[in-house]
């Protein structure tokens, strides 16, 4: 017994009169470490004890205030910053409708904090190897009988002392209580190999669960259905028409609408007459064209129109834009180049569509204009 | 019997209160009667504000007397006179009632409704003059009743100590209730809704409901307080008991919060014309202001106030937000009313002065001349003791 | 009757049991082995049970057509199931936190079960908006998260305010639960002999020490939790009512929606936890802890709650009247004469009639009747749903869209399974922990405070 550490003294009585008593009388004697263990909390206890007011209720409160904060903000930016979206006509930022989401992470952030604030902060739990546990005085204070213990580190621990005050409060019984020495001198190691087997399977458990959900039981019946659409695709075979293909002609005599065919085709010079550039020259039309021309135009004819490009010597050079020629051209002459192509140029009809192409025209005209310009445009 | 040990001297409530409620109830006449002969229509609209605020006041004081005995609490057992005393303000109700029913076709648009208006016309059969008299008077007849029947058995436990007057308490407040929800409601509906006939909400019961039974609790916390303080209660009342008056003070302010809530934003999110017309009047010009006021009023301020355990505790604290509190539901049947009479622009002058004035004399008279005549605690009732020894 | 003595407060447990007693009679189910009873019921429940597994399956691999639901109406039994299942779970939450804050201590006996029940049954109901979105595995959209897609989820969609609500709602009361369960984990702990029910009680309980210094702040939590659990079950069935009252459809767009939702839900929890109850009490002899007196406190609260939702059945339609708006008029009419209106009178007499019996003493304390008139308000209370969400959705504004609504056996075996799949936890629950809470049951027995004299 004597290389056993002492924990502290202990008693129990019956009644919960007689325990308020004790506490009181433990508590007016000057102990400062002691505690009462009852089966469930006695009225007047705290006083009894001279136990300060819990403090949680100011971690109910920061927390509660950050929730509230915190889902506004957050509501805040998602609807009215980084994904604005007018639904059924209010405004961005929706205060009313946000209301409800910020009561509830209010309470949720509120209601969680305070609960591990008092379990793992205050209470410093889990802890089943404390001196307490395992004892015969904790299973009659979790039954029916009511404890005071006081600690040995208590300045004025005596034991005999507290014995005997124990005795004249007419305790039932009294206990010393032990530290375990197995406990205390036990030292966890992290990297027992049990631990780090378990740890392995773990893994392997998770990542390949997350392997299978997403890469083979996504695929597979029902949940792949959406997948499955009865629906005909392009270059897909038809089982409804008899030629078996799923891609039709149209129907003859008509047109498609914003598809009006071209009517020049290998005729430019009559297209340089006919055709007519319907665009204006707007700021919108040059930054269209401008943004086209750089993208298809400018491989071969250069940022400049000037046929200054990559290519220049490793094919016929591309011609300049700013000849004679083509600076006299119509409109119409140089959209039958783009729609039809001309020597080694292919046509750009599928790349660039109808307004696309004149919007080109209109700033390759800019661009010879910027070559040759004259006073007046300095004005 | 317990209450043989229960120690208590009646004493009167000192000159200067009487001399206080006359001055306001002189003040508030002189400023009414002047309001009525300046612009009458307006008057009767600031004596709407009055009447409803009365009716909170007096019947749900005698909700808070019902409930009590319905939910078997004790520890407002010892208060309980006061809600008697305030709930006797019912017999007091005609007297602004009747100017009132001199002026109706001033307030109500749909006494004389527009033959082509097809929705008013349909309202008739409820809307319409004498079926209006007849609730108003058969509400007040009710309440009176009520009334009669639980303060007399109240009073006759004063000296008999009979716990068989309790159990018949018990069953007289269970037939109120039904009629309380239903005569609160419709209350609600003919004074406050019915000024602007074309809106209608079904909550809008609930929501004069929870501002009565606020505006109820904050007049008696009021009393309790002051008396308790002063010495005219009993002995040994602990603060755990103010604890309690608190807390009920601080859910029903959550509970109006949330009923207007609702409504509000109920009507907002469906924005239907039918129905945003009504929060638009109050959203206009100076009403903004009146209705942010409100939220900080009735909800901010009382709810920031209360939130502690300790305020809950302290008497200062708990008088400063029932009165805070009392002033906003007057505030509040402000903000119902008197949008109708005038839109856009606030309706605020020496007119609107005259009858919380009138209100406030007529509050501290009844109580005043209740007190004298009878015990201000009802010492032979059985819960008595456990009251006093209340403990959370 | 003879006259009640006000002067004394009245024993919540009956007679003056020890308390080692209330220990052994409380953990007794689960120290002992199963009965072949409870094995019959366990198989009744898990036959149900595949009802619901066969129904979701077919639903699962069929998609929501071999459901009923028809174009106007798109929100069927689905929907009428989530909120009558919402609704059963808040008698739990108001028994423990409510009545809590209004120190009723009669709650205590019943306050553990009836927590565990809004566990269950908010679980059930959680299932049905899952099932209704159609492909349940996609649900985790329903979370704002920052996704590949850059795209964040609708807070102003009150369905959305739902994800977040009943999720908080379980959460939350999951956690109530839980603290509420460590002292009885660890007096169990201290109990059993068991070797690993030992480990599995340590672990659980946390070694929980019964210290008053953890009481206090203990308490302290618990009516922390109690206030905040108030306002969230309130919260809740005020959003599932938002679900239907933000909209514009005749006879759920009204204002009164939330507080009605709210006492309606109360009602038919408190309906569903006294029929659990009274077969409880019965079973593992706890008459003496769960006494008539609860039980007619139950009835008491069932009649208010009751007539608080036929006052608004009566608000609406009084509403409907005054408003002068064609659209409501009708769709009230239709409620009461149309199509439906076998569903509507079914609901006036099971939720307004029925509870009007508990004025008389002798019903309210008669425990056949008050568990006849208890099945009665959750089978009018889930018509009420029905009636709300199927008579609005099948007659809208548009006649030529009109249509009748009929379940298929699917919604019907997805239904009834629900409660295969409730019961089932209930009763594991009954054999895995106490359903009473032994800690607060021995705080309230006669002689467990310290008289009150004054030190």
């Amino acid at each position: 017994m004597s290389d056993k550490i002492l924990y502290g003294c202990a008693a129990v009585f019956n009644t919960p009169d007689e325990i308020t008593h004790a506490a009181e009388k433990v508590a007016n004697a000057g102990y400062k470490k002691f505690d009462v263990h009852t089966p469930y909390p006695v009225h007047g206890m705290d006083d009894a004890m001279k136990l300060a007011p819990s403090k949680l209720g100011y971690v109910a409160l920061v927390f509660g205030l950050s929730g509230t904060l915190g889902a506004l903000f957050t509501l805040w930016w998602i609807s009215a910053v980084d994904y604005p979206i007018v639904i059924g006509g209010k405004p961005f930022f929706s205060f009313p409708a946000y209301i409800p989401v910020m009561f509830e992470l209010t309470v949720l952030s509120a209601a969680i904090a305070t609960v591990l604030a008092m379990l793992f902060i205050f209470f410093k739990l889990p802890n089943n190897s404390h001196p307490l546990h395992g004892t015969e005085y904790m299973k009659k204070v979790s039954s029916d009988k009511y404890g005071i213990s006081i600690q040995a580190d208590d300045p004025q621990f005596d034991k005999e002392k507290i014995k005997e005050l124990f005795e004249t409060l007419n305790a039932a019984k009294i206990y010393l209580i032990h530290w375990d020495n197995d406990e205390l001198n036990h030292k966890h190691k992290i990297l027992e190999p049990k631990f780090l087997a378990f740890l392995f399977v773990v893994a392997l458990i998770s990542s390949g669960t997350a392997y299978f959900t997403l890469n083979k039981l996504m695929f597979m019946v029902p949940f792949n259905w959406m997948m499955d659409q009865p629906k005909q695709s392009a270059q897909q075979k038809s089982l409804i028409f008899d030629d078996g293909f799923g891609m039709r002609n149209p129907v003859p005599g008509t047109v498609a609408r914003g598809y009006l065919p071209y009517q020049f085709k290998g005729q430019p010079d009559l297209a340089g007459e006919k055709l007519v550039n319907p665009v204006p020259i707007s700021n919108e039309s040059l930054k269209l064209g401008g943004q086209k021309f750089d993208i298809y135009c400018s491989p071969c004819h250069g940022y400049h129109g000037d046929g200054a490009s990559r290519l220049r010597g490793q094919f016929p050079n591309p011609p300049s834009l700013h000849s004679d020629k083509v600076r006299k051209w119509s409109d119409g002459r140089i959209f039958a180049v783009i729609t039809d192509g001309q020597n080694i140029m292919p046509s750009y009809s599928t790349q660039l569509s109808v307004e696309e192409r004149w919007a080109v025209i209109n700033y390759v005209r800019a661009l010879q204009r910027a070559l040759n310009a004259k006073e007046s445009d300095l004005q | 019997m317990s209450s043989s040990s229960i120690e208590y001297q009646k004493k009167d409530l000192p000159d200067k209160i009487r001399l206080a409620g006359f001055a306001l109830l002189a003040a508030g006449l002189l400023l009414v009667i002047a309001g009525y002969l300046v612009n009458p229509a307006r008057a009767a609209f600031n004596n709407i504000i009055g009447f409803s605020f009365l009716v909170s006041i007096a019947v749900g004081s005698l909700f808070y007397v019902a409930i009590e005995y319905l939910s078997g609490a004790v520890w407002s057992t010892p208060f309980r006179r006061i809600g008697e005393f305030l709930s006797s303000i019912i017999y007091l109700l005609p007297l602004l009632l009747i100017p009132l029913l001199l002026n109706v076709d001033k307030i109500f648009h749909w006494t004389h409704p527009d033959p082509a208006d097809k929705t008013l016309v349909g309202k008739a059969p409820y809307l319409n003059v004498s079926f209006f008299v007849i609730r108003v008077i058969a509400f007040i007849v009710i309440w009176a009743l009520f009334h009669f029947l639980i303060a007399r058995n109240s009073k006759k436990q004063d000296s008999k100590q009979d716990s068989s007057l309790t159990a018949k308490n018990i069953k007289i407040s269970a037939v109120f209730m039904p009629f309380f929800t239903l005569t609160i409601s419709f209350t609600a509906i003919d004074w406050l809704m019915s000024l602007e006939p074309h809106w209608f909400s079904t909550i809008f019961g609930v929501y004069y409901f929870s501002g009565t039974v606020l505006a109820a609790l904050a007049a008696a916390t009021i009393f309790i307080i002051l008396l308790n303080e002063n010495g005219y209660l009993i002995k040994g009342i602990h603060s755990d008991s103010y604890y309690s008056l608190g807390a009920l003070l601080f859910a029903f302010t959550n509970f109006w919060a949330y009923i207007a809530f609702s409504q509000f934003l109920l009507i907002w999110y469906a924005n239907l014309p039918e129905e945003t017309f009504w929060f638009l009047a109050r959203w206009e010009g100076g009403w903004k202001f009146i209705s942010v006021g409100l939220i900080i009023v009735k909800f901010l301020i009382p709810y920031i106030g209360l939130l502690s355990q300790p305020s809950k505790m302290n008497p200062k604290r708990l008088l400063a937000m029932a009165g805070v509190i009392l002033f906003a539901h007057y505030y509040d049947l402000y903000w119902l009313v008197m949008p109708n009479y005038g839109k856009g622009e606030i309706i605020f002058s020496w007119n609107e002065f005259g009858f919380p004035l009138l209100c406030a004399g007529i509050i501290i008279l009844a109580v005043f001349y209740k007190s004298k005549k009878e015990n201000i605690i009802p010492i032979g009732d059985p819960k008595l003791k456990r009251g006093i020894d209340f403990r959370l | 009757m003879t006259a009640a003595d006000f002067t004394k407060e009245l024993s919540v447990i009956e007679g003056k049991p020890a308390l080692r007693e209330l220990d052994e009679l409380i953990s007794k189910p689960l120290e002992t082995k199963p009965n072949k009873k409870f094995y019959i019921a366990l198989s009744i429940t898990l036959s149900l049970f595949s009802l619901l597994v066969i129904g979701l399956g077919l639903t699962f691999y069929y998609g929501i057509g071999m459901w009923g639901n028809n174009n106007p109406v798109g929100w069927a039994f689905d929907i009428v199931n989530f909120v009558f299942w919402v609704g059963i779970g808040h008698a739990g939450t108001l028994i423990s936190a409510i009545l809590f804050l209004f120190r009723q201590k009669w709650r205590t006996g019943i306050a553990r079960f009836a927590e565990g029940m809004t566990i269950f049954a908010v679980m059930t109901a959680g299932m049905f908006p899952l099932i209704h979105v159609g492909r349940p595995w996609l649900a985790g959209y329903l979370f704002p998260y920052p996704n590949q897609h850059s795209l964040w989820v609708n807070f102003t969609s009150p369905l959305l305010w739902d994800v977040f609500a009943v999720s908080t709602y379980l959460t939350v009361s999951l956690i109530f639960w839980y603290v509420g369960l460590i002292p009885d984990l660890a007096i169990l702990r201290e109990k059993t002999t068991h070797k690993i029910k030992k480990v599995i009680y340590s672990v659980f309980s946390l070694g929980w020490r019964f210290s008053n210094r953890h009481w206090q702040h203990y308490e302290m939590v618990y009516l922390i939790l109690a206030g905040f659990a108030t306002p969230l079950v309130l919260s809740v069935h005020t959003i599932v009512s938002f679900d239907f009252a933000v909209s514009i459809i005749p006879g759920w767009h009204t204002t009164i929606f939330p507080p009605y939702f709210v006492a309606g839900a109360v009602f038919s929890g408190f309906a569903m936890v006294q029929n659990v109850l009274i077969i409880v009490r019965k079973i593992f002899n706890y008459e003496h802890i769960i006494t008539l007196d609860t039980l007619e406190k139950m009835n008491k609260i069932m009649l208010l709650t009751g007539s608080l939702v036929g006052y608004a059945y009566a608000m609406e339609f009084f509403i409907a009247w005054y408003s002068g708006v064609e659209a409501e008029r009708f769709t009230f009419l239709n409620r009461a004469l149309g199509p439906y209106a076998w569903a509507y009178w079914i609901m006036i007499t099971c939720n307004v009639v029925s509870p009007q019996f508990f004025w008389v003493r002798k019903i309210r304390r008669s425990i056949p009747v008050m568990f006849v008139i208890a099945i009665f308000v959750n089978i009018g209370m889930w018509f009420e749903r029905f009636v709300i969400i199927v008579t609005s959705l099948s007659r809208d504004f548009l006649p030529s869209s009109w249509a009748y609504y009929k379940p298929t056996y699917v919604d019907a075996m997805i239904l009834i399974g629900s409660f295969g799949f409730f019961f089932t936890w209930i009763l594991l629950f009954t054999k895995a922990l106490p359903v009473v809470s032994m800690a607060e049951v021995k705080a309230v027995v006669d002689g467990a405070q310290p008289s009150h004299k004054e030190h």
